[in-house]
């Protein structure tokens, strides 16, 4: 147990946050009621809900969202067809205003988008005169339409660069770039922000995707009078994406610029593991619309428990230590061979791994109707471990490494005695191949 | 004793949503235990299955293709000592509900109008039911689904036999039978109520009036008595009597004779919980379970035992009632109960009660209920003179076919096994069924 209070305070881009936790922009950061009760139950930041210029009338279509479920457990995933602010600019920097006042110790950060250099000058402008300590560049929006707006921004490169560029030039405080995770490889566009000026590079934002079918309607969720389309996926079920690319990033050392990491977080484990990968701080949207701002108690409570255990004086030594030892496929061992293990004597007999073993793995199992237990056939085991994910005992079936003379069996062919009927050249050297 | 206002309804079973919850607890065990659990042969290891994976009618398709009484079984089984018994997340936490999710199912199915069961053509032959409880319900209905004609003949004025009139409506309710009824109806099963068959040889006699087969589920409607020679006492009754009195429109007649008045149930089965539970939520100043062993050695479920303790009965243990205090209105006035101690185990493991000398006492008492074991009505045997019976007039079947002494009459249910659990008299229907179409094939070749 953390018995002293644990400092998790982290300095992003120059500025000192109480803890890496923020609000992301998102209709969780709407307003300024909304924030200061964030700001109470601990958040030490958000990046307040992009900003409109006034310039357009912002209407959200209604519904804006779908869960997607599995089975009873809600919100694995959230689909949303959210739009920026549909407040007017004025309203909500008289909300910064207000935070300003009221939480001197709290950061915010104006998220913006503009259509046009001078657009994106007079929303940084604006922000920067009412409070904000920074600016989010908002070049990932996942559904907007119209080319130079939103992710439409975040896939070309030379947009990002020129905003930012223009953003750079018009403030004096840090410029993030939130980018977007629907493209192949965010490094380059990254790279782009940082010519432009960019310091630290915020990601991801939702992932384009369509969470759910009307059955009855054959229209995709949510329905908007109608009418489906595909939008912006978040929550836990996008958190692998989230950690690929915040690690691409962090890898990247020509890029070299501070993370805010994003996608999936739910509890200060999600998060430990965005800052592993590189992030100084992390930021959370689907997470409280399922539970609530409370959740960052948890994160608090949860992370200063795993520091003081391991005598983690601070965040920043957690920042990107998961990062030398994540490397490319290649550079694997594979001398190194192991077997599932089972410790039988917590085993309830389900028999769920015989049926993946069987069905997806080895056949290295046998059962015992008897007992009705596994027994494993040791050199058949392909150690792929999907009977310890099937596992209703957590620990039961563990990974055991092999010694190096352990040799596992091959594959049975099971119909040999059709060989007179097989069709098969060997396989010639091809130029330029390494066989 | 408060008043229970909820007497002639079911408490509500799970919501799809908790079904689908508890489901997700389910290990899908390999080799499913619990679908070895049933007497009457449910596979919960599939239709939780299906469930989990969102294949919902096939789920239900799973229960009533095998069983057309699923939602009284999903209701009235003893789920905690067959199927959930097996259950191997038992070791993690808990046995997975199965009943609960099973009456679910059933109970979706009418909310979504689910047509899942058939008949086929009709084949020609007519086969003739005695008796509407489950073993007539499930026989005629497994007949039907192999098209044959099928007419129950139930005494009654409305079907249902013991899960209408021996049951109360609390565990078990009118409405929720009548939709179970419906689909088996809809299999063109013909019931014919206020219809006894109970003259000399009348039952066998079906055979010659068009049937070609003859299934008798007639069931256990006699009762065991502590003193068969005293009759017609104002408020001394049988579970029998009393059960079916409060299922046949004399429940509110029966409510202003119990409220505030003494209650004695004697006997410690499940029959007995329901009559001495009954009084109390009909409003009993005081119910007395009166019973001869202790807690332990009741035959009543567990969770029966709990839930009659919990509506205030009093269980008076280790007493045996020797005597009634009867007035010369004629109208009950008092048990004499002896106390008795637990003798050492006997050979079949149940201790056995022995009177302890000179503890005699008087228990007051307005009303006495004697639920101390249903028997064969004392002439059933006439109904069917050839079919032979043993010495509680049970008759006397093959047990693979439900086949009787007499050709072409097929028996099951409690008036075979004795006093049985619903699960088994479905099972017998199905055997039955099974050994009657063997029969007709039999007679054609």
């Amino acid at each position: 147990m953390a018995n002293q209070p644990i400092d998790l305070s982290v300095d992003f881009c120059g500025v000192k946050f109480k803890n890496p936790f923020l609000l992301s922009s998102s209709p969780v950061s709407n307003s300024a009621e909304m924030v200061a009760n964030a700001f109470e139950a601990g958040w030490s930041g958000v990046a307040f809900k992009t900003l409109n210029s006034d310039r357009v009338r912002i209407v959200h279509p209604s519904p804006r969202m779908n869960p997607y479920h599995y089975g009873s457990k809600r919100l694995v995933g959230l689909q949303n067809v959210e739009q920026i602010s549909d407040r007017p600019l004025r309203d909500n920097l008289l909300d910064f205003l207000y935070l300003k006042k009221n939480y001197p110790d709290r950061i915010i950060i104006s998220s913006i988008m503009g259509f046009s250099n001078d657009e994106w000058a007079y929303l940084a402008k604006a922000s920067e005169d009412n409070g904000a300590d920074m600016l989010e560049l908002n070049f990932s929006c996942p559904h907007m339409t119209i080319e130079g707006s939103g992710h439409k921004v975040g896939q070309a490169n030379h947009l990002i660069e020129k905003f930012t560029e223009t953003v750079k030039k018009s403030v004096s405080i840090p410029v993030l770039a939130k980018m977007t995770p629907n493209i192949t490889d965010m490094i380059e566009p990254a790279l782009y922000a940082k010519q432009g000026g960019a310091d630290a590079i915020a990601a991801i934002n939702t992932v384009r995707g369509i969470s759910q079918i009307g059955l009855d309607d054959w229209t995709a969720r949510p329905k908007v009078a109608g009418i489906g389309a595909i939008s912006g996926t978040s929550g836990p079920a996008v958190k692998p994406i989230g950690l690929r690319f915040i690690a691409d990033l962090a890898k990247c050392e020509k890029l070299g610029l501070p993370l805010s990491g994003q996608g999936g977080i739910e509890t200060w484990i999600d998060a430990l593991e965005y800052i592993l990968l590189g992030s100084s701080t992390v930021q959370v949207t689907t997470g409280i619309i399922h539970y609530g701002y409370r959740i960052v108690e948890e994160m608090i409570e949860g992370l200063s428990d795993y520091m003081a255990e391991r005598d983690v004086e601070r965040v920043a030594d957690l920042v990107g230590k998961a990062l030398p030892t994540l490397q490319e496929t290649d550079k694997f061992d594979l001398n190194s061979q192991g077997i599932a293990s089972y410790d039988l004597d917590r085993c309830v007999g389900c028999g769920q791994c015989l049926i993946v073993c069987n069905d997806s793995g080895g056949q290295a199992l046998e059962w015992d109707s008897q007992t009705r237990r596994p027994r494993l056939i040791e050199d058949k085991c392909l150690s792929c471990m999907v009977c310890s994910f099937v596992c209703p005992v957590s620990g039961l079936i563990t990974y055991k490494k092999q010694p190096s003379s352990w040799q596992r069996r091959e594959t049975a062919v099971i119909g040999t005695e059709l060989e007179s009927e097989l069709k098969l050249e060997p396989i010639k050297k091809m130029p330029g191949s390494l066989i | 004793m408060e008043q229970n206002e909820n007497f002639a309804s079911m408490p509500k079973g799970f919501s799809l949503d908790q079904a689908i919850a508890e489901a997700e607890r389910c290990l899908l065990c390999h080799d499913a235990p619990c679908s070895t659990g049933c007497p009457a042969g449910t596979d919960p290891g599939t239709f939780i299955r299906k469930l989990r994976l969102k294949n919902i009618t096939g789920a239900i398709r799973t229960i009533k293709e095998n069983n057309i009484l699923g939602g009284a079984c999903g209701v009235l089984c003893p789920a905690a000592r067959l199927c959930e018994q097996e259950c191997c997340a038992t070791e993690i936490s808990r046995p997975i509900e199965i009943a609960k999710i099973q009456r679910c199912l059933i109970e979706h199915s009418w909310d979504r109008g689910l047509k899942l069961l058939s008949a086929p053509e009709k084949n020609g032959s007519q086969v003739a039911v005695v008796g509407s409880g489950p073993a007539g319900l499930s026989c005629a209905a497994e007949l039907a689904k192999r098209g044959c004609q099928v007419t129950i003949f139930e005494a009654h004025s409305e079907p249902g036999g013991v899960i209408r009139y021996g049951v109360p409506s609390y565990r078990y309710d009118a409405d929720f039978f009548a939709h179970e009824l419906q689909e088996i109806k809809s299999l063109g099963v013909e019931i014919r109520c206020d219809a006894p068959i109970r003259g000399e040889g009348e039952a066998e006699r079906l055979l010659q009036n068009g049937y070609a087969a003859v299934f008798l589920a007639t069931g256990l409607w006699g009762a065991a008595r502590l003193k068969p020679e005293v009759a017609d006492v104002d408020g001394l009754l049988s579970s029998v009597e009393f059960l079916a009195s409060l299922r046949d429109g004399q429940l509110e007649v029966l409510r202003d004779r119990i409220k505030g008045s003494t209650v004695a149930v004697i006997g410690g089965g499940s029959v007995a919980i329901d009559c001495a539970e009954s009084a109390a939520k009909l409003g009993a100043r005081d119910v007395y379970l009166v019973y001869r062993r202790s807690f332990t050695q009741m035959p009543a479920e567990k969770s029966e035992q709990i839930e009659a303790l919990e509506s205030g009965v009093h269980f008076l243990v280790l007493n045996q009632p020797v005597d009634f205090v009867i007035n010369h209105h004629r109208k009950i006035e008092a048990i004499r109960l002896v106390r008795t101690r637990l003798a050492e185990t006997s050979g079949n493991g149940r201790r056995t009660p022995e009177t302890i000398p000179g503890t005699e006492w008087v228990l007051n008492a307005d009303i006495v209920i004697e639920a101390i074991g249903n028997r064969a009505v004392t002439d059933s045997s006439r109904w069917y003179p050839n079919v032979q019976v043993d010495g509680q007039r049970l008759i006397q079947t093959d047990s693979s076919t439900c086949r009787t002494s007499v050709e072409g009459i097929f028996a099951g249910g409690d008036i075979v096994r004795g006093p049985g659990l619903v699960v088994e008299a479905v099972q017998d229907g199905k055997t039955a069924a099974r050994g009657i179409m063997e029969y007709l094939a039999g007679k054609e070749v």
